[in-house]
């Protein structure tokens, strides 16, 4: 049996053979995946298990001037249904009560839901919006919907949170704190204030962090070094004043309403900072309505049209070739230059009459004319006047988009230039300014000739520290001469103030102010299309200018009105009135303890009778009311008045005994 | 020796357990935070919709209440103030 045994021990070997290169060969896969394809594996479990998170900073608030939020970044919910999960038995017995809920809050039928809800279910939807960008309380409504109660996996509640800015003063001044919007394609929209401090300030710089998943879905931070820490963004503290722009914004939307305007703007700048206290800028879309559409007060370059006029005096006076009380003839309202007429208002011209008057009656023939005396000869010189006064300049804000000025210039061939150039440019024709830099215009005459940049920003603080602060920039430290200064103050309080001034109808015995109205044709070329721009710009109080501001209004309806004092006017006075109102008068007495005889004497003798009757009747005839009141209510009477003033009767006479609770009628 | 090591093996892990917990918890309170804040921007939204003054004078109009239009008078005691 000898050789069985072999054979059986041949086969032993054989398969032990078999095991022994099976065990190499899983000797050599381990060693293999061990040490040569050992890192990519371990990377790739790392992947699975750690990543490197990035830590998103948080968005810096905008503020106004008093520590009004005016933007900040919120999270927003979308509420999404998951049509599936829900079972038969649930779906069935909430669906309508779900839906009822829906209706209440969007408004629409609960028919409506149903049917959308029960389709979704149908085409087996599991991400059905409900809602979007719902606020907290909201949010924490709908959680408590039937159905979506039952939470993510009874119900099919699906909530996305997600950060989005909000401004809660709403629409007002929305362009000018603005927003910084991401697009898919990564394009930047960047508007007003917010927009333009974003990168800088607002952004701030996001970390990141190596982190380890652990159970529910959260991530553990695996070492406490080699990381960055996010750097939350800096909040900006704006000039903005809410109480002027809740004001300013309003009364311009309520003329834009009644002169059913195209769009409008108005800017209110504290004089001597060139802070901005509001500014507003409202159109008009396809329904009719107004809202914060584009930044007219600092993209929109136009033809100023008469509030142009001071600026060409300015230059004028300055040089000396003119003077306020030089007489022009308005040539019964026309000239002719170059075939080309310049018109008054008023038919007929205001006849022979004082560059002064001119002004403020806004006589386009009389300024033109004193204009084109002095300057035809060598119009250069007017031009470079405006020049000095950096007319030809943008302000430098901050804000993108500024509109570029506009001035011809006979040295610069670019077809701006022509025969009446000079003439037109006189009454704000052919230059081109945003309300903004005549409002920087305008403000530099109300604060003495010094020309301030306007400052939309005061503070970028953390927190409590201050990061960078904005102090006002000068841009020309004398535009003219203080002289020339003071005579245009007064031209412009004379608008307003003289009876024949254009601005007249704004004047108010209770406050004081100034400006120039203008009323500037747009769209001339074509009369079909012809079109008015109403403005006004000033300042207030007239006597030591604490505001400036300008109003614009651009394509008033012509059958309700055009005129700049009628249509902006009002804007302004608002403002102004408001501005008066919110300050107090403030009286100054030395004491209190001023010893007055004849009120000490009375009150003596009302003492010694309130001490002496207690049962019996006083005389009260002569008492003021209000002492004979308390007299005889301390002694325990009724009385019965009727007035106030002095008592002339009583109905019991004096010495009477009287009792308790008896009534006592007083004749006032 | 083997005792010693346990102990420091399981504290190790109730170290870590702990650790877990924290980042739990700091995210709860993180939501919270955002949330509180939210509350807190949805109630200034609405005192600045109701303080604005447009919005007084509208509800003013119906009781007959108009703005003033001459300012208050303040009168300033010069000895008393400091």
């Amino acid at each position: 049996m000898a050789i069985e045994d072999k054979h059986i021990l041949n086969r032993l070997y054989f398969v032990a053979g078999c095991m022994f290169v099976f065990v190499l060969a899983v000797v050599f896969k381990l060693v293999s995946i061990q040490f040569i394809q050992g890192d990519k594996y371990r990377d790739l479990a790392e992947e699975r298990t750690i990543k490197d998170v990035e830590i998103l900073p948080n968005r810096g608030n905008v503020y106004s001037a008093d520590g009004s939020l005016l933007a900040t970044s919120v999270p927003k919910y979308d509420i999404r249904l998951d049509a599936i999960t829900p079972s038969n038995i649930v779906f069935n017995e909430y669906l309508k009560p779900l839906c009822d809920s829906l209706s209440k809050f969007s408004r629409k039928p609960s028919s409506y839901y149903q049917n959308e809800i029960q389709k979704a279910r149908k085409n087996k939807n599991r991400y059905f919006l409900l809602a979007r960008n719902l606020g907290y309380s909201d949010y924490i409504r709908f959680r408590n919907f039937p159905m979506l109660s039952l939470g993510a996996f009874k119900g099919g509640l699906i909530v996305e949170q997600k950060t989005k800015r909000e401004h809660p003063m709403g629409e007002i001044a929305l362009r000018s704190i603005g927003y910084e919007r991401f697009d898919d394609d990564g394009n930047v929209t960047r508007a007003g204030l917010d927009g333009a401090f974003g990168e800088q300030y607002l952004r701030g710089k996001s970390g990141h962090r190596l982190k380890q998943k652990i159970g529910k879905g959260q991530w553990k931070p695996i070492r406490d070094n080699n990381e960055v820490e996010p750097q939350d963004g800096y909040d900006i503290y704006t000039t903005i004043d809410i109480n002027i722009q809740d004001i300013a914004h309003h009364a311009l939307l309520e003329q834009l309403e009644f002169y059913k305007a195209d769009h409008g703007c108005v800017v209110v700048m504290e004089t001597k900072t060139g802070e901005i206290r509001a500014i507003s800028n409202l159109g008009r879309n396809k329904e009719g309505k107004y809202y914060e559409r584009l930044n007219y007060a600092v993209g929109e370059s136009h033809e100023p049209g008469s509030t142009f006029k001071l600026m060409a005096l300015a230059v004028a006076l300055d040089d000396k070739v003119i003077d306020t009380s030089d007489v022009v003839d308005t040539e019964k309202g026309i000239l002719t230059y170059y075939g080309k007429k310049v018109r008054d208002s008023r038919n007929g011209g205001y006849g022979k009459i004082s560059v002064a008057k001119a002004l403020e009656v806004s006589s386009n023939t009389g300024i033109v004319k004193a204009i084109h005396n002095s300057y035809t000869n060598n119009p250069k010189k007017f031009v470079d006047g405006l020049y000095d006064m950096n007319l030809n300049e943008t302000l430098d804000l901050p804000i993108i988009g500024e509109g570029k000025p506009i001035i011809p210039d006979p040295r610069i061939k670019n077809k701006r230039w022509s025969g009446i150039a000079l003439e037109w440019m006189a009454y704000g024709y052919g230059v081109s300014f945003t309300p903004l830099q005549t409002l920087t215009f305008y403000n530099a005459i109300a604060n003495k000739g010094e020309m301030v940049r306007p400052l939309f920003l005061r503070e970028v603080r953390e927190f409590d520290k201050t990061i960078e602060s904005f102090d006002k920039k000068v841009i020309n430290k004398q535009v003219c001469s203080k002289e020339t200064v003071k005579k245009l103050k007064q031209l412009l309080v004379n608008v307003v103030e003289k009876k024949h001034g254009t601005g007249h109808g704004l004047y108010s015995e209770n406050f004081s102010m100034a400006g120039k109205t203008g009323t500037c044709q747009k769209d001339y070329r074509d009369k079909e299309k012809l079109n008015y721009i109403s403005s006004f710009a000033g300042f207030f109080p007239a006597e030591n200018p604490e505001y400036s501001c300008i109003v614009v209004i651009h394509e008033p309806d012509k059958s309700v009105g055009y005129y700049g004092a009628d249509v902006s006017g009002p804007v302004f006075k608002k403002i102004a009135q408001k501005i008066y109102t919110d300050t107090p008068l403030i009286d100054e007495v030395e004491t209190l303890n001023v010893a007055n005889s004849s009120a000490e004497t009375q009150y003596e003798q009302y003492y010694d009778t309130a001490q002496k009757y207690k049962t019996i009747m006083p005389n009260v005839k002569g008492m003021p009311t209000m002492d004979a009141l308390a007299l005889l209510e301390n002694m325990g009477l009724k009385v019965k008045i009727n007035g106030i003033g002095v008592v002339k009767n009583q109905s019991v006479a004096k010495g009477v005994r009287i009792k308790k609770n008896q009534t006592i009628e007083l004749t006032i | 020796m083997i005792l010693f090591i346990s102990i420091l093996a399981l504290i190790m892990i109730a170290s870590s357990h702990s650790a877990d917990k924290k980042v739990h918890e700091i995210a709860r309170l993180n939501n919270e935070v955002k949330e509180l804040r939210s509350i807190m921007v949805e109630g200034r939204k609405k005192l600045m919709g109701l303080k604005m003054q447009s919005s007084v004078v509208k509800k003013m109009e119906l009781k007959g209440i108009e703005t003033s239009l001459i300012p208050p008078k303040k009168i300033k005691v010069k000895s008393q103030s400091k």
